[in-house]
């Protein structure tokens, strides 16, 4: 049941103390974004009483810094979010893009249904570019976009054999994952199976919706909210744990539906979710986590995504990979990459995306490591295209430590 | 010494209606006031612009004009008014029979009091408590009183009308039975000067009884204290009022950026403008009836003023006195060209002034028609004018600052954008307002505190009351070598105090952790407390 959450998100929490503001990457890149605390609580005041052009709300990249810094428990980047969304109801999108990439789900399925649809996709979008047909669409021309894999993560999941055992997860691998790579979902399970887990996963799970609402585009989120909320509940009341190993989609599902909409089940199944790291970490705070690595000498950096930050549940990632033996890995903390999903591939926000991300990218040339890690899909690509320095996911560094 | 025909004490709406209605039948006339315009009963209410429902069943005189001024406010006014429209709800404690009572008698005072169910109320207010059981829809709105003053006076000048702030009358002169004139004193400089007139009337609200003690005369005024209660956003888009006879704390109206509540009615001083505590408990209980969520919305402050209640009856109290206006000649009182105006209603402003004008210019021989229902207080802007705005304004800023400035105003502050864009940035980020409207209105000679450019821009009221405002707007006016701001501890001190007399009464929650920082900024950091005024 839908029902109105208004007095939920009002704006009263915030002191006007302006920590946010010397916290978000955006407003230390760019003077046309006027900061968090502006955008949100102070004009979600205004906001109820005129109705004005506000090209500063497409500046939030939703990255959620600013509501891990806020001692007052505001939701800002939610404020700014519903803002944006009632916002495009009335005024024009800048960008043809926007639609594109907050439906990138959409776009996965229609890759992936046509026999070679990644090749043409993939090289069409190389061509594309050369052809500024991309500039014309609103993606940034020297953006890295991510390629599709061939076959996607629940067709390579069908496949795979696994041993049954008593404790079962059931797995949100979410859209990059099944569509791009693939790989980080089939490492997910063989760790799992490792650690005496049996994977689920559920067909019938669609977006999270996590694009969507970094879109504008709250309405469609709503609907995948519904559904998805539906299925997360019914796993866990048969017993299933749920993870996710993209934070973007962990946050969506455990924390962003709650603070945007009001559906039966949502606080019961989040009392479940964990990132794909974080419960392997809780494997080991009950002894249970297998530790069986082979020697890995290779130098790592480990950048945590914001997204995992703002869940407050540490860093799970540098709990785990420092017990395989020779490893090498030490924590970026520079703060955000700056691609915060699709906000880094739009034409006008590329700049803005890679000027944030600067002090990331010289931290990974700096360190010399030899491969970046992270747990988040789009902020590998961007510490790829940023630095230079491929970037993996803890699962995969854990899947070749196992000798998988 | 100056000389005009008609002097006008007390800078209320009652007063600059006068002023304004005098000067457009061309007489002469100076407003005089001893703090700034509105300082006390006419900024110190609701902010309600009544349909007249509210007095339907009580008083249909009453409703009728109030009715009628709200359509003409509407329209003269349209920048100082929000036309909200209200919302009347019965809750399971009010009276059925009185609700029945109230539609006929809005029907007959010509008040629409249109049934909604209250599925569509709950749609149009979506915070209201579900326990309500009637809804209807009625032309009330929220009006800004200190704009409408302001805007009333702007016009007034066109005809050429004065008004003086902080200008305290000390005395009324007479000769042989007829008033020749007042003295008055300059609040800031202590200088003292006397303007010789006709005629005085003394608007002075509250305050009434202590001006015509000044010519030996007694005015009974009861002033009734009611305390208001500001909310940091709008709980609401509508005027709510509940659907029962008259009562405490039965009013929600969303002025501007938040909401207001009230209020009390307690029997006080003229100057009473204290609140404590408990008033604010008390009333909390009674807005729950209205919005269950009440205790989840944050109050930003509290304020109190006094209605000025006349009674010919000296045992008469709070709202059962007349919330009519009388205008007393003090012909019979032995002191001819004086005349006392009490009572009244902000809405009936205007209707107020003409029938007291209508009365003065007979004594006065001057036979000119009142034009005030026709002529609008400022004139829109042009849309050259509103699309330059838009330029220059920061986002929401353009219309906000229209509406607050007036055309003349608007202009020369576009124009001190236009030249040095920084201009735009914003001193008060909670309400909007740039750095070129506070210069604006700081060299304007009618500002000498903070407060002052506070009450015409709104500065400092909005969430954080003043914290990261105050130390700009001081650091403005000093950087413009305002002839009134050589003193920054007593700029400080003076707009921070004013803040913090309404908070104090509701220091808990999150107003209390707000609180916290401007005390870190200005005691601890600035160590205000610790250092001496000039003055």
């Amino acid at each position: 049941m839908a029902i109105n959450k208004q007095h939920a998100i009002d704006p009263d929490k915030c002191t006007a103390c302006t920590i946010c503001i010397t916290a978000c990457p955006v407003t230390a890149a760019t003077r046309k974004f006027r900061g968090p605390k502006m955008t949100g609580p102070a004009l979600t005041r205004l906001r109820k009483l005129v109705s004005d052009d506000d090209p500063m709300l497409d500046y939030c990249s939703n990255c959620k810094t600013c509501d891990l810094v806020c001692p007052s428990g505001v939701p800002i980047s939610t404020l700014n979010m519903i803002a944006k969304n009632e916002y495009y109801k009335t005024h024009p999108r800048k960008s043809k893009a926007d639609d594109m990439l907050a439906h990138s789900e959409k776009m996965g399925k229609l890759i992936t249904a046509l026999p070679l649809g990644s090749t043409f996709a993939n090289l069409g979008m190389s061509v594309g570019k050369s052809f500024g047909v991309m500039g014309a669409m609103g993606i940034a021309q020297d953006a890295k976009m991510p390629s599709y894999a061939s076959e996607s993560f629940i067709s390579k999941f069908k496949k795979i054999k696994q041993t049954p055992y008593p404790r079962k997860v059931v797995f949100f691998s979410g859209c990059y994952i099944n569509y791009n790579q693939p790989e980080v979902g089939t490492d997910l399970v063989k760790v799992y199976q490792k650690n005496k887990i049996e994977v689920a996963i559920d067909e019938n799970f669609v977006c999270c919706g996590s694009p969507m609402v970094s879109g504008g585009y709250i309405d469609d989120a709503r609907v995948n909210a519904s559904k998805n909320t539906a299925l997360l509940k019914s796993w866990v009341d048969r017993g299933y744990d749920i993870v996710t190993a993209c934070t973007s989609c962990g946050l969506m599902l455990k924390q962003e539906y709650q603070e945007l909409f009001d559906f039966e089940g949502m606080a019961e199944y989040a009392a479940h979710m964990y990132d794909s790291i974080e419960y392997l970490a809780k494997l080991h705070d009950d002894g249970q986590f297998d530790t069986d690595f082979a020697n890995d000498n290779t130098k790592y950096i480990y950048h945590a995504p914001c997204h995992l930050k703002v869940q407050a549940i540490g860093r799970p990632s540098m709990e785990l990979l420092p017990m395989i033996p020779g490893i090498d890995i030490e924590e970026a903390d520079v703060g955000c990459c700056g691609i915060s999903g699709s906000y880094g591939f739009k034409a006008d926000k590329h700049e803005i995306a890679m000027k944030v991300g600067s002090k990331l990218f010289n931290r990974i040339k700096n360190s010399h490591a030899k491969l970046g890690v992270c747990e988040c899909g789009t902020c590998r690509l961007q510490m790829e295209n940023g630095s230079g320095v491929k970037a993996i996911h803890p699962l995969t560094v854990l899947r070749q430590a196992y000798g998988l | 010494m100056l000389k005009t025909t008609v002097v006008v004490i007390g800078g209320g709406a009652t007063g600059v209606g006068i002023l304004r209605d005098l000067s457009m039948r061309g007489v002469d006339a100076i407003l005089v006031e001893r703090d700034d315009l509105g300082y006390w009963t006419s900024s110190r209410f609701h902010g309600l612009l009544h349909s007249g429902g509210r007095y339907a069943v009580k008083d249909k005189e009453a409703a009728k004009e109030c009715i009628q001024e709200n359509t003409i406010l509407r329209k003269i006014g349209r920048h100082c008014v929000e036309a909200t429209e209200s919302i009347f709800v019965r809750a399971p404690e009010d009276s059925e029979e009185f609700e029945q009572e109230w539609v006929k008698s809005c029907a007959e005072c010509g008040i629409s009091a249109v049934p909604i169910s209250m599925d569509e109320a709950f749609k149009l207010e979506p915070n209201l408590s579900r326990k309500l059981l009637s809804a209807y829809r009625c032309p009330g709105a929220a009006v800004d009183g200190f704009r409408l003053l302001w805007q009333t006076v702007a016009s007034a000048n066109k005809y050429g009308g004065k008004a003086m702030t902080y200008k305290e009358v000390i005395g009324i002169e007479t000769e042989n039975g007829t008033v020749v004139g007042v003295k008055i004193r300059d609040r800031w400089t202590g200088a003292e000067e006397k303007i010789s007139c006709d005629f005085v009337i003394s608007a002075s609200g509250s305050f009434a009884g202590e001006v015509a003690h000044l010519a030996g005369l007694s005015v009974n005024v009861k002033p009734s204290k009611g305390t208001l209660i500001a909310f940091n956003h709008r709980i609401c888009n509508r005027v709510v009022h509940r659907l029962h006879k008259s009562s405490d704390a039965d009013i929600f109206v969303p002025h501007g950026s938040i909401t207001i509540l009230g209020t009390s009615s307690i029997d006080s001083a003229p100057d009473d403008t204290s609140t404590e505590t408990a008033e604010v408990m008390a009333m909390m209980e009674i807005g729950k009836i209205t919005f269950e969520n009440i205790y989840d919305y944050r109050i930003l402050r509290v304020f109190a003023g006094t209605r000025p209640l006349y009674s010919a009856d000296p045992n008469a109290k709070g709202r059962s006195a007349s919330r009519g206006f009388v205008a007393l000649d003090h012909a019979h009182d032995g002191i001819n060209h004086f005349m006392s105006v009490c009572g009244g209603k902000f809405t009936t402003y205007r209707l107020m002034a003409e029938k007291v004008c209508d009365i003065v210019c007979e004594q006065l021989g001057v036979n000119a028609k009142c034009h005030t229902a026709e002529e609008n207080l400022v004139d829109d802007p042009s849309p050259d004018l509103i699309s330059r705005a838009k330029a220059v304004f920061p986002s929401y800023g353009a219309e906000l600052a229209s509406s607050r400035l007036g055309n003349e105003k608007l202009e020369r502050v576009i124009k001190r954008i236009e030249t040095q864009p920084e201009m735009k940035e914003l001193v008060c980020e909670c309400e909007n307002v740039t750095l070129a409207e506070i210069e604006e209105v700081a060299s304007e000679p009618t500002s000498h505190t903070v407060s002052d450019l506070r009450r015409r821009t709104r500065l400092g009221m909005g969430t954080c009351q003043g914290t990261f405002c105050a130390y700009r707007s001081v650091g403005a006016v000093n950087k413009e070598n305002m002839p009134w701001a050589k003193d920054s501890v007593y700029l400080f001190k003076e707009f921070l105090e004013t803040r913090w007399k309404g908070i104090r009464p509701v220091l808990w929650g999150n107003m209390l952790r707000d609180i916290e920082l401007t005390r870190a900024i200005y005691d601890a950091a600035l160590n205000l407390s610790g250092v001496e005024e000039i003055k």
